[in-house]
């Protein structure tokens, strides 16, 4: 069992919010953040100054003082009342001094400043670079580039893809709606208590490192309806072997050029199947087998190349084979209208496909190094690359015509699958 | 002797006797039967120039020495130990052999490393461009071309041998299949190039003296002044190296280059070299096939890493053999640049400034020679230039 079942991180997210927006309010946003960003600016400011004597004395007390603990406390929640206001993941307007349990999207922080190990605390900005990294490239809020220029801002206020491109996307939505779609308010929130992890992390609020396991950041959400296309596997096989870890981009070249052979005929494939579709209402069993084997040895050579799992993928998509898979119901009717603008719909998708693209290079590129040193995976980063895997099978599979069900943005699996 | 070793005799023997007849007609060429004059190294370059390039050539020898030795003895280790990582696959066994083989080229191209920045720090040690991204990671592409050639090559003998009927006489079709994707490389190849077109006067004259009319082009980007001809039919091209275009080599020195490129058109080298390809593939992966018995047959993945060791040990064997062929052809290019030129003293200019522009040692050791020396020794194809004058 993992450690992470036992020890749940201090820094939790806690989501009361019912998805309903208010339309006036999301349609004028950004100017209605604007004397928060003033006030973030000032804030982020104090902060820096007063985090220097935080880490001297921390240095040598071994834990911060009560009242700096208080203050970063009140920071870091202030900078997720505020991510979450203007990404739309929350809709009422927060207030500026960061109070706990006010706001639907809230942070749970530890309420006394706890003992540290001195040398963490030492290191504390180095050691905190690859959260930051994982953070910065996608999961932070995407208005934090309006921010200003600090330097050390940087941690708080990265230009985050994947809350930028919820809170872009859930713009739309929520005004043509009245309500935030709930798989791109589960992925914002998410990534807003990364942001959250990372920054108590840094400001010493915990020595705890950020966990970017999406499941246990959002474990008392509400899980979204099963989705017909699901990526089985066992989060606990972390297990990698060093030598092919550290060859990985060599050894997955050929699978990459079987890959783009496939593609072809697959592209094909999904015209035929488009036309199909089409006429009959219900894809033709053939294509779909076909285009279901092709996304699922995608989704075999992607989790092989950005080291979601271990062993070598066979080349022909074949279904059991490989320790992360793809389940893809059987081909029902689908709706023509749904079909007929299939490539128009599903664009929105890819850009939330892209947004976690980013993420995925991000956590492979920090899985490399940590697999190297310890042969293992790590387990938040193993389950938000399986998060971006997922997504984009979903994507690939309704661009296909496997199925005429969206893809489901939430970091969270379909209802029916077993709690972890 | 049983009665199935006397049937493999005599299966042999006309094989034998085939390969002999196909070598002997390969062979062939437009030389005269000739007699070089002995020329002294020391008459014909100046002092510093020969203890450069013999110094230079020396610690080239060394590295290559070294490298070779290295790659045998991590093929050695890892065809013993190799297949400890069938457990890293879920491909199903030739998935799986492919990985092994990949594994085990990815531990030799770490394990040369050091000898290929040592060769590029030498190189620029003495003068010549070279970087050391480019002899890392820089030529990632020929890299990649590699891994997936190997997986192609891996692929198809497994995939054979896996069939029942086929089994360990894989060789049989693997070897003209492998032939096949050899010409078709050879056939594709020149277009990938690109490169510029090259437009100068002498070269329609040249073109119509060897009866050869093909694009002339010349790539940039690369270091060394050097040329070559490649392509078979409509894709037949001479590529030039940006250096051997540029001052210390004048038009006069190109043309002779540009006739010995056409010179191996007009003789037919590449098809020669398919050919010559064929008669060494065949054996090859004869001897393969009965290696890979020793592990369960090549449809096995146990089997890959000794095989990949083996390979690699028959293809050095074999280094003389193609030497030989290479130098014989290179030998015909230059005469056909003499009839073509009419200009032996280019050609002597030519070769005495390759010795002191890329420090090639006029007259290496034997050893050497009969390694890895694919084009006749500076000194020898001066002395050809002295021969073809009277």
């Amino acid at each position: 069992m993992s450690v992470h079942e036992h020890q749940p991180h201090p820094v939790k997210l806690v989501i009361e919010d019912d998805y309903r927006r208010n339309r006036l309010t999301v349609f004028f946003r950004l100017i209605l953040v604007i004397p928060h960003v003033i006030w973030f600016f000032l804030f982020t400011v104090w902060i820096i100054l007063m985090s220097i004597p935080n880490w001297v004395i921390s240095l040598f007390t071994g834990k911060p003082p009560r009242w700096f603990h208080d203050l970063m406390c009140a920071y870091v929640r202030y900078q997720a009342h505020l991510n979450a206001y203007f990404s739309l993941v929350g809709n009422p307007y927060p207030g500026f001094a960061g109070e706990e349990g006010e706001y639907p999207i809230d942070i749970e922080l530890p309420a006394e400043p706890s003992k540290q190990p001195r040398w963490t605390i030492f290191f504390r900005i180095f050691l905190a670079i690859p959260a930051l990294i994982v953070s910065g490239v996608g999961l932070t809020a995407g208005g934090g580039q309006a921010y200003g220029r600090s330097r050390r801002r940087s941690f708080s206020t990265g230009s985050g893809s994947l809350a930028a491109v919820c809170g872009f996307l859930g713009w739309f939505a929520s005004l043509a709606l009245g309500r935030m779609p709930k798989g791109l308010r589960d992925a914002g929130a998410w990534s807003i208590g990364y942001t959250a992890q990372t920054s108590a992390y840094l400001l010493l609020v915990t020595d705890r490192y950020p966990n970017a396991d999406p499941t246990e950041m959002l474990a008392g959400v509400e899980r979204p309806p099963r989705h017909p296309v699901r990526v089985v596997g066992d989060p606990y096989d972390l297990r990698r072997s060093r030598l092919t870890v550290f060859f990985r981009l060599l050894l997955t070249l050929p699978h990459v050029v079987w890959l783009l052979l496939w593609t072809i005929p697959a592209f094909f494939a999904a015209i035929a199947q488009w036309f199909v579709t089409l006429f009959r209402g219900t894809p033709a069993a053939s294509l779909h087998r076909f285009l279901t084997r092709f996304v699922r040895y995608r989704l075999h050579v992607y989790a092989y190349l950005f080291l979601v799992a271990n062993p070598f993928p066979g080349f022909g998509g074949a279904e059991g084979t490989y320790p992360l898979d793809l389940e893809v119901a059987a081909p029902e009717r689908q709706n023509r209208w749904k079909t007929f603008f299939r490539i128009f719909l599903v664009i929105p998708a890819f850009v939330v496909d892209a947004a976690l693209g980013a993420s995925l290079y991000a956590a492979a590129f920090l899985t490399w190094f940590y697999a190297l040193a310890r042969g293992a995976a790590p387990w938040g980063l193993r389950n938000l690359s399986a998060y971006a895997l997922r997504y984009d099978a979903q994507v690939q599979s309704y661009a296909l015509l496997l199925t005429d069900r969206y893809p489901h943005a939430s970091p969270l699996e379909g209802e029916d699958e077993p709690a972890e | 002797m049983t009665r199935q070793r006397v049937a493999g005799v005599a299966l042999l023997a006309p094989f034998a006797a085939a390969w002999a007849v196909a070598a002997w007609l390969l062979w062939r060429s437009s030389l005269p039967a000739y007699h070089l004059p002995r020329l002294s190294e020391t008459a014909l370059f100046p002092p510093r120039v020969l203890a450069e390039a013999q110094h230079f050539s020396s610690v080239e020898r060394l590295l290559w020495l070294g490298g070779t030795l290295t790659q045998l003895a991590v093929l050695g280790v890892y065809s013993r130990f190799g297949i400890r990582w069938m457990r890293e696959s879920a491909a199903g066994p030739v998935g799986t052999g492919m990985l092994l083989g990949m594994i085990g080229f990815a531990l030799v191209w770490v394990a040369e490393l050091p000898f290929a920045v040592l060769d590029a720090w030498c190189q620029r040690h003495n003068g010549l461009s070279a970087s050391y991204a480019e002899a890392t990671v820089g030529n990632w592409l020929a890299l990649g071309s590699a891994f997936v050639a190997l997986c192609v090559a891996l692929g198809i003998a497994m995939n054979l041998a896996r069939v029942r009927w086929i089994g360990d006489h894989w060789w049989l079709p693997a070897a003209p299949l492998f032939v096949g994707i050899r010409t078709l490389l050879a056939f594709v190849a020149p277009w990938l190039l690109g490169g510029r077109a090259f437009n100068a006067p002498y070269v329609a004259k040249l073109e119509a003296i060897e009866h050869v009319h093909v694009p002339v082009r010349v790539i940039s980007g690369l270091g060394e002044p050097n040329a070559f001809a490649t392509g078979l039919g409509a894709s037949r091209r001479v590529f030039l190296w940006q250096p051997i275009v540029e001052p210390p080599f004048t038009p006069r020195l190109d043309s002779f280059v540009l006739a010995h490129e056409l010179g191996h058109l007009a003789h037919n080298h590449i098809w020669k070299s398919i050919g010559w390809y064929a008669l060494i593939i065949v054996p090859l992966a004869f001897l393969l096939s009965r290696v890979a018995r020793r592990r369960g047959g090549m449809g096995a993945p146990e089997a890959i890493p000794l095989v990949i060791l083996t390979y690699v040990v028959l293809w050095l064997a074999a280094q003389p053999l193609q030497a030989v062929v290479s130098r014989h052809m290179e030998a015909e290019a230059d005469w056909s640049a003499l009839r073509a030129t009419r200009d032996p003293a280019a050609g002597r200019a030519l070769f005495e400034r390759f010795a002191a522009v890329v420090k090639e040692d006029p007259s290496p050791p034997t050893w050497d020679y009969v390694f890895l020396e694919d084009h006749p020794t500076l000194l020898q194809r001066i002395e050809m230039t002295q021969y073809w004058k009277g």
